[in-house]
């Protein structure tokens, strides 16, 4: 049983909350005291952070589109087949075919890494993502 | 109030030699307490490394023992759907007997009235399998946070009874006063810690608890707010007052160590298999007392803000002869409009003050 | 925003414009609400009477996409009264003269007409502005998403360097971001014409930098946006797409159109916690971890920098994003090996200026950085344009009224705003798996006027239709005079009642947002 402190996902305010673990599972969340945006509260959402994160419609495995219908497939398969379609298209058509949305919701780390990725392996400044919505 | 009695023994811990007790307890039990992190926040903590740990009994930690004895959130049963219907099967948790060491006397006052609420009229399995075996270690309250009104609840700064053993904070030694036998056991077990006190310790303890009562900074007058309800007489401006300004967070009612209002709601993991869960609930949201076909019985803001301080004031008393508000004034830093109990005592006290 | 949130609790004067700040922007909220407890006057412009506006001194209930010309007016009233800066002015600025002249030529009367505002209450609110010793604006997405975002923006930087209420603490104009890393997101370059820390991507000695770093020769034009990326249609330039926990499907203005163009694509990739609408199109869909199962940072409205850290594992054979993307590099051709986030960051701060002395060993201690943070010693910047402005003085960009993209009509005579409730986040993919937001909020309902609603014969709760020229939805009435006659409300979390199937899809062609804030539509009964 331990606490974790983290930066809540909802809304750009950007609270800095703890997550509740026991038994490896996120059981429940708590504001920070001193942190300079929460100031030992949240709203409605990130007291209840913690239900979506062990909800059972979690995706847990890959999945590809066979005969129409997603189904589980190894990292292997999905990696490989995602790989092998951009860059066909990418060598076909230019990365000018490929589009790329990063996401408000990640980490800067991982948006980094996917622009870096758009203007690299893809060869496209096609990246963008929902800063408008 | 403040005198031990006669039947109680005391004795002296000094503060060089806290750390070793503890060490010696964290060896039989779990050590639960006050822990100032690398953050600067103050929580409740399991304690793992007791080198590592800052452990704090001035500031009042930021989360009250409710959470170790009602989890946020918390799975009960795990069930399967088999032909002839559903086949529950609690959860199996083992928790491990634990000391709450440092608990202030607001959360020791807390944990009595959960203890009435999950045990007197019915025995919750699910509670009382966390709370059987805990110790809990009190620590009067020498230096009241700005939000403090325990003056005010009947529930400290000092309290007598009601933990295993209470220490007060003499300078450069605790006295340690036994309130129950797991107290007295856990004395016995490691005498070599303990010095008998004196008369010296106990004028000691008397100036502590009126120095501490001298240092609220926050008249508030619960006891006319409770009159004022029994009456009926709180001015219905005061409800639109405060509801028009409750962001409906939730957050007074899950930091309050003494809101037990949980909702128990069925999980369906697969085609076969679920779980139960039970998880914290507010009073003030709306939904709390929404029914299945969409009927409200509590309709507007106001009720539900009535509600929860009819609650808290009026009907807790009625029950318990005192209110389940137990000063600790942690929902009133924490409200986003100033919807919180001290707010109310406030605006329906006045003019009648 | 250029202050800090704790900053607006010390604001005497705050303006919001555009934000439903209660619902949206909580710890916002809060901090208006302290300020007025301390004293502080709250101008509240918006055209619904939300919870805020109640608690508003002054609410201006103007008509949607007039904001233009209400600053102008407020702005012609500061000039009037001599309620202007002129040493600001003088020493900070540039272009004042082109706006002094738009404002003199404006005729007061006709332009708060056209606001559908009192002209006594602008003129009151230009006072309370004016007079501020301290004072910040606060706009949200009532401001950018309209046809004429960008002119929005820069005439609420008019108004601000007009009165002389910028450069100090307590002071300023704060846009608030809607997500929890969209302020990241762009920071991090994820914009087709900007890499990271807005180092353009059509400047030759930025790309160079870049290049040298990365290896490799970049493009030089400007990419696509996401509005021109999902609305290009089956035979669009965009033949393959890789998603990363965005949901399209739902967010889009025009959804019929985005599903079109997804459908229509030769391979899509989704990376996501859940099947989305958008993942449910895929040809393949990793599963991702969320935030509670990895490490990293989120740079939050106020350019605060913050580390996310690990809690727990992340379920069955879920990865994070990170990892898939490096796996899917390293198979095109492109291997990209970092051992942890914090080697991510080491390269950010080595290429982007503002991160330039954000490290995670930094970020551990304390409460994260603000940036701009320039290097390792620096401590970051509660507040910006202190002294000076980023380009040096601040321009005065003078605007008149542009019209919304469509107008309400005799065919669709109502005109539709959309928004964001408090129980739900955005798409609601992570919000509606949680069982108290769902207990406490849904579904979308369709806020109306009681002389509206009278009009149709229709009851509370009473389920209507929703048409738009570009599709119809069904969801319940809820009337109300939160929102004016001629206008109605609703929100776009909620897939059963896809809001953006009706929305118009123009954009500002300056930030390509598109214009959520106004379309026609007609309200009708469900047939019995």
């Amino acid at each position: 049983m331990h606490d974790v402190l983290t930066t809540c996902v909802y809304c750009g305010c950007g609270c800095g909350l703890y997550l509740h673990v026991e038994d490896g599972l996120v059981c429940g969340s708590q504001p920070s005291r001193h942190h300079p945006v929460s100031r030992d509260n949240l709203c409605v959402k990130g007291w209840h952070i913690h239900e979506s994160v062990n909800h059972p419609d979690r995706l847990t495995t890959p999945l590809i589109r066979k005969n129409g219908v997603l189904t589980p497939a190894t990292w292997e398969e999905a990696l490989d087949f995602t790989a092998q379609q951009l860059g066909r298209i990418r060598d076909q058509h230019t990365g000018k075919a490929i589009g790329v949305l990063t996401s408000a919701k990640c980490t800067n780390e991982e948006n980094y890494l996917l622009q870096k990725f758009a203007r690299t392996a893809l060869g496209t400044n096609n990246v963008d993502h929902c800063a408008r919505l | 109030m403040p005198h031990a009695s006669a039947t109680t023994s005391s004795h002296l811990l000094k503060k060089d030699h806290l750390k070793g007790f503890l060490r010696k307890l964290a060896k039989e039990y779990r050590l639960v307490a006050p822990v100032r992190n690398r953050h600067n926040d103050v929580l409740f903590t399991v304690i793992d490394d007791l080198d590592a740990a800052e452990i704090e009994l001035g500031e009042p930690p930021q989360n009250s023992l409710k959470q170790f004895f009602l989890p946020q959130q918390e799975r009960l049963y795990s069930y399967t759907n088999t032909p002839d219907g559903y086949d529950f099967r609690p959860t199996q948790t083992t928790i491990p007997p634990t000391v709450y060491f440092g608990v202030h006397p607001c959360d020791l006052s807390a944990v009595l009235y959960m203890d009435v609420v999950f045990s007197r009229r019915q025995r919750d399995p699910f509670y009382l399998r966390r709370r059987q075996g805990s110790v809990l270690i009190g620590v009067n309250c020498n230096s009241p946070a700005p939000n403090c009104f325990c003056n005010a609840t009947g529930s400290g700064p000092f309290l007598e009874m009601g933990s295993d053993l209470q220490l007060t904070d003499l300078g450069d030694r605790f006295l340690v006063e036994i309130g129950r036998a797991p107290g007295h056991a856990l004395i016995e077990h490691w005498q070599g810690f303990f010095s008998p006190s004196g008369d010296k310790d106990s004028a000691a303890r008397y100036q502590a608890f009126l120095e501490a009562r001298g240092r609220f900074s926050r008249q508030v007058h619960v006891e006319q707010a409770i009159r004022q309800l029994e009456a009926g007489t709180v001015p219905e401006q005061v409800w639109e007052e405060l509801s028009l300004r409750c962001q409906d967070c939730g957050g007074c009612a899950y930091l309050c160590p003494t809101c037990t209002c949980f909702t128990i709601s069925d999980q369906q993991l697969d085609a076969t298999s679920g779980q139960r869960l039970r998880s914290w609930d507010a009073c003030t949201f709306g939904g709390f007392t929404a029914m299945t076909g969409g009927h409200n019985p509590v309709q507007a803001k106001t009720s539900a803000i009535r509600q929860r301080f009819l609650h808290k004031l009026r009907d807790d008393v009625r029950q318990n002869g005192r209110p389940s508000c137990v000063g600790c004034g942690r929902c009133v830093s924490v409200c986003f409009g100033g919807t919180d109990i001290v707010r109310f005592v406030e605006r329906a006290c006045q003019g009648s003050l | 925003m250029t202050n800090s949130i704790n900053e607006i609790e010390n604001a005497e004067v705050i303006l919001v414009s555009g934000s439903n700040t209660t619902e949206a922007h909580p710890q916002v909220a809060r901090r208006m609400l302290a300020a007025v407890d301390r004293g502080a006057r709250l101008i509240v412009i918006d055209p619904r009477r939300t919870r805020l506006a109640e608690c508003a001194h002054l609410h201006l209930p103007l008509k949607p996409g007039t904001d233009i010309p209400l600053l102008n007016a407020m702005m012609r009233v500061l000039l009037d009264e001599g309620l202007a800066d002129d040493l600001f002015i003088e020493m900070r600025t540039e272009n004042f003269l082109a706006l002094r002249d738009m404002l003199n030529r404006l005729d007061l009367e006709e332009t708060a007409a056209l606001t559908g505002v009192p002209l006594p209450l602008i003129r009151q609110a230009a006072q309370l502005y004016g007079r501020a010793r301290k004072a910040v604006i606060c706009y949200c997405l009532g401001i950018t998403q309209h046809v004429c975002g960008t002119e929005n923006v820069q005439t609420i930087a008019n108004l601000a360097m007009l009165a002389g209420q910028i450069e100090k603490e307590d002071t300023g104009v704060d846009p608030l971001r809607g997500q929890n890393n969209v302020q990241g997101a762009c920071d991090m370059g994820a914009l087709p014409n900007m890499l990271p820390s807005y180092q353009g991507v059509h400047n030759e000695d930025y790309r160079e930098k870049f290049e040298r770093a990365w290896g490799m020769r970049l493009p030089e034009a400007t990419g696509l946006s996401l509005v021109e990326m999902t609305h290009g249609g089956p035979q669009g330039p965009i033949r393959g797409m890789y998603i990363m926990g965005e949901n399209p499907m739902l967010s889009d203005p025009t959804l019929n159109k985005v599903e079109e163009t997804l459908r229509g694509l030769d391979f899509l990739a989704v990376s996501d916690i859940f099947l989305t609408e958008t993942a449910q199109l895929a040809q393949v869909v990793f599963p991702a971890a969320c935030f509670a199962e990895k490490s990293g940072t989120f740079t939050n409205s106020e350019r605060r920098v913050q580390m996310v850290r690990q809690a727990t594992q992340p379920p069955g054979e879920c990865r994070a994003d990170s990892e898939i993307i490096m796996e899917l590099s390293a198979r095109l051709g492109y291997a990209m090996k970092y051992g942890s986030s914090g080697e991510v960051m080491e390269e950010i701060a080595l290429l982007s200026p503002i991160y330039g002395g954000m490290y995670h060993d930094r970020l551990e201690q304390g409460w994260g950085l603000q940036w701009p943070c320039w290097d390792r010693n620096h401590p970051g910047t509660p507040f910006l344009h202190k002294y000076y402005f980023t380009r040096g003085r601040g321009h005065f960009m003078p605007a008149g009224h542009t019209a919304p993209g469509e107008a309400p009509d005799q065919e669709y005579p109502l005109l539709l705003m959309t928004g964001r409730i408090y129980h739900q986040y955005h798409t609601g993919t992570m919000t509606r798996k949680s069982e108290r937001l769902t207990r406490e909020c849904d579904h979308a309902v369709l806020q109306i006027n009681p002389t509206d609603a009278k009009g149709l014969c229709l009851r509370q709760g009473e389920p209507v239709r929703l048409l738009s020229r570009r599709g119809e939805i069904t969801l319940a009435a809820s009337i109300t005079d939160q929102v004016a006659s001629g206008m109605v409300y609703t929100t776009f979390h909620f897939h059963e009642a896809p809001i953006n199937q009706l929305t118009n899809d123009a954009f500002d062609s300056g930030s390509r947002c598109p214009e959520y804030k106004v379309c026609a539509v007609r309200v009708a009964k469900v047939a019995p």
